[in-house]
């Protein structure tokens, strides 16, 4: 019972160097406060970020995921992020009928102006997360 | 061993001609087709530059490989035998760049559905080599079994992915062997083990897949069966990061397979190729399938359709499916 | 009176029982369609109607498809290795096949060479072979060409032949005397069960239809080594999965990784298989990065090399390669078209 109060969610942020990851530092130049569970890893494009990256960070014993990256028709590279979409609703569909969670897989559309909006959706994907409760799926004999 | 009636025996005549001119008229470097296997009820992959190995071309309901996956190594112009799935594979990959068009006739065969024999040993309690004859009629499938007939209907025999199969028929062809062909279907019992999973609880289908990942042995059999896992290196192989473990933990096993279909999304044409080459009998399948659904319900795309359109994951609409974006 | 004993059917169960208080008792079983030898559940010898011959071979009770090969911890004084538990009890595996019993007497050579295995050699010394004649073997068996007969073997410790109701049990070892000496229904056999266990012996050696010539393959198969154009022939059409190398009784390769989380991790060693393009992957260099050498290398390390070094070749002639091959690749049918020697 102690260790359940203990427990905090750990949230993988893949964030887009050019939107997110931007909209991350204003969030923290701005003072704006949003929950410490997320690790945030910078990647140059949310196109980047294979279903690879995201089962395997399930795999390393975190309880979620969020892919961030530039608003449809913002991205640094035209469409990186276009293709991201697709691939992250293939991922998060297949995840599901796999028996994982959809909620462990969060995205979201984040500006270089949107610190505001980063400290929110990190709150509500940590909220959210925190009521999945620990991501046990690879626990047990390694 | 009479596996077809006599009106196919006269395809095979015909698909052997073919080959043999297209060889000849130096059309084409190579013959990609199936020859008799070394077993009972087996076929084997025939790749030659001989013409006088295309008299051994057969068309049997036991042709279950995807010849396409040799196209990406093949060299030079080949004439490829393909049935409905193959032929979009073929167009997959062409979609892929993988092959270019005008170095591939591709000779197609309508395909009534490939019979799945496992569903016949269960049916009738006999291993495949005890079986003296397998005769397909019509929607009828006759097996003998110490000299004695015994009558199915085809629809119990067919492999899961053939009921479930919209295009039996090549659509990309420079030849057609035959008429279009009729293929028994039967959508509900294609789909059956995959609705199952689909109707337990999270914690059921992690359940499931954890145990059958436990007893996979890691050969690959099922990726490199695959004419869309054409990756020269694939992610399981990267020691750096070592993304997986070669060694075969479930957990490993499970990432490998769950990436590799996602991976595949829109290239796969739910062949049944995966699923036929486990020689532990996971139901894998019911992955392939799976992704095959979701890009229908999501993007309505259908792989291998188009030659021209981009791979669904190298494309996109600017307005679509994004619900759970924040 | 004869040498040879034998047991009731019925009395199997109380018998494997029996030996259960000694050893960890394996027998064949069959769990969504594959065919294992996995641990006896104390009761059901229905394994006796269905049973030809296991998927995945015995070697696969010695030399695990993974092992763990030690734990470690990393602490300010360093590493700290902790060996994994050793058996308990030494196993017997009942229903081994004489494929798949010589298969392992051939991979004792390699494992008990200048260096000696002790993952392989733990389990294996000590460990009881029971061989059970087969008389019902597959079409892509060819065990008889390798001069292993189907329902004889000097590679077990005892030796069960069906006989109707009852197997005949013939001692092979001291320690297989031993094992029936005083065991609770067993009989003296007769004259009759051991004209019985020959006719049944004859008929299954004779349902064996898939054959090599090994003694032409000698002459032929070192002079096609160059010979390129027929090597690339024969391999144009395996996908190089590792199912024949995997499921092959004499397959010995294993790689080696160790995973660290933290501060601590386990070394594990896994089946690795020669036609897998990486196997052979070095910094600057594949030398058989093409499909036709792998699948030369195979071959000729089956019938060329091993026999160079260790006198035997390394083919029981199982036939799994062939049955679970997913493009029917068939080793009797490339053996049996080797190139006349120039």
């Amino acid at each position: 019972m102690e260790q359940e109060l203990q427990w905090e969610p750990r949230v993988v942020g893949f964030l887009c160097r050019w939107c997110s990851y931007a909209g991350a530092d204003l969030a923290g130049t701005s003072r704006k406060k949003y929950p410490a569970n997320i690790k945030i890893i910078k990647v140059p494009c949310s196109g980047r970020v294979d279903p690879l990256f995201i089962i395997k960070a399930l795999r390393l014993g975190f309880d979620g995921v969020l892919v961030s990256g530039c608003h449809p028709g913002d991205c640094h590279y035209q469409t990186g992020n276009y293709y991201a979409r697709r691939r992250i609703t293939i991922t998060k569909k297949f995840l599901e009928y796999i028996g994982i969670d959809p909620q462990r897989i969060q995205a979201s559309w984040v500006s270089a102006s949107e610190g505001g909006k980063f400290a929110g959706v990190v709150s509500e994907v940590t909220k959210g997360i925190r009521e999945v409760g620990p991501n046990e799926l690879f626990a047990g004999e390694r | 061993m009479n596996y077809l009636p006599a009106k196919d025996r006269d395809m095979e005549q015909k698909l052997q001609d073919e080959a043999k001119s297209l060889l000849e008229q130096e059309r084409v470097d190579y013959i990609i087709g199936f020859e008799p296997g070394s077993l009972k009820f087996t076929t084997t992959p025939l790749i030659t530059k001989n013409k006088d190995d295309v008299d051994r071309l057969v068309i049997t309901p036991f042709i279950v490989n995807n010849l396409s996956v040799y196209l990406t190594e093949v060299k030079g112009r080949v004439g490829i035998v393909a049935k409905g799935c193959d032929s979009r594979s073929i167009v997959s990959l062409i979609q892929d760049n993988k092959v270019v068009r005008e170095n591939v006739v591709i000779i197609g065969i309508p395909c009534p559905g490939l019979i799945d024999l496992k569903k016949v040993e269960r049916l009738v309690g006999k291993d495949r080599d005890e079986l003296d004859d397998i005769t397909r009629n019509g929607d009828r499938v006759i097996v003998t079994v110490d000299g004695k007939g015994r009558e199915f209907p085809i629809a119990e025999v067919l492999y899961d992915n053939c009921l479930g199969c919209e295009f039996p028929t090549p659509q990309e062809y420079d030849v057609l062997i035959g008429e279009s062909a009729l293929l028994v279907t039967d959508f509900t019992a294609s789909r059956q083990k995959v609705e199952t999973l689909e109707g337990m609880s999270q914690q059921q289908r992690w359940e499931f897949w954890k145990e059958e990942f436990d007893r996979c042995i890691r050969c690959y059999a099922c990726r490199n069966v695959c004419p869309a896992c054409f990756c020269q290196r694939c992610f399981v192989e990267e020691s750096e990061p070592q993304w997986v473990l070669p060694v075969p933990r479930w957990q490993d096993n499970l990432i490998f397979q769950v990436v590799r279909n996602i991976h595949v999304a829109g290239r796969c044409t739910d062949c049944g190729a995966c699923e036929r080459s486990c020689p532990m009998n996971i139901p894998l399948r019911n992955l392939a399938r799976k992704t095959y659904d979701i890009v229908g319900e999501l993007f309505h795309y259908q792989a291998g359709m188009d030659k021209e359109a981009s791979p669904l994951l190298t494309a996109y609409e600017v307005e679509e499916a994004e619900d759970f974006f924040r | 009176m004869t040498d040879n004993k034998k047991i009731s059917k019925s009395d199997l169960e109380g018998l494997l029982n029996e030996w259960s208080q000694e050893f960890t008792v394996f027998v064949p079983s069959q769990e969504n369609e594959v065919v294992k030898l996995a641990k006896w559940g104390g009761k059901d010898t229905s394994f006796l109607d269905w049973y030809r011959n296991a998927t995945t071979p015995a070697k696969a009770n010695f030399f695990p498809p993974r092992e763990e090969m030690f734990g470690f911890q990393k602490d300010k004084e360093g590493y700290h290795l902790e060996l994994p538990p050793s058996d308990e009890h030494k196993q017997l595996i009942f229903g081994i096949r004489p494929c798949d019993a010589r298969a392992l007497a051939i991979l004792d050579m390699t494992f008990k060479d200048a260096y000696e295995d002790p993952y392989y050699l733990s389990k294996r010394n000590g460990a009881v072979l029971i061989g059970l004649g087969c008389t019902n073997p597959y079409d892509s068996c060819f065990c008889t060409s390798l001069d292993i007969s189907p329902v004889e073997s000097t590679d077990v410790d005892l030796m069960f032949t069906d006989i109707g109701d009852q197997f005949l049990i013939e001692a092979i070892t001291e320690a297989g005397k031993e094992l029936i000496t005083k065991a609770s229904g067993v009989e003296e056999a007769t004259e009759a069960d051991e004209a019985k266990a020959k006719e049944t012996k004859e008929a299954s050696y004779n349902k064996l239809v898939k054959k090599i010539e090994t003694e032409d393959i000698k002459e032929k198969l070192l002079p096609a080594f160059d010979n390129q154009d027929y090597w690339e022939g024969v391999a144009a059409k395996c996908v190089s999965c590792g199912i024949c190398t995997f499921l092959c009784p004499t397959c010995f390769c294993f790689d080696i990784s160790d995973e660290l989380v933290k501060n601590q991790g386990e070394r594990f060693r896994c089946w690795d298989s020669c036609a897998f393009p990486i196997y052979t992957k070095m910094p600057m260099e594949n030398p058989r990065e093409d499909k036709w050498r792998r699948v030369r290398q195979k071959v000729y390390h089956k019938y060329e090399f091993y026999p160079m070094n260790y006198s035997v070749i390394a083919c029981t002639g199982c036939g799994r390669c062939i049955r679970q091959c997913p493009v029917n690749w068939d080793i009797t049918r490339v053996l049996n078209s080797l190139p006349a020697k120039i």
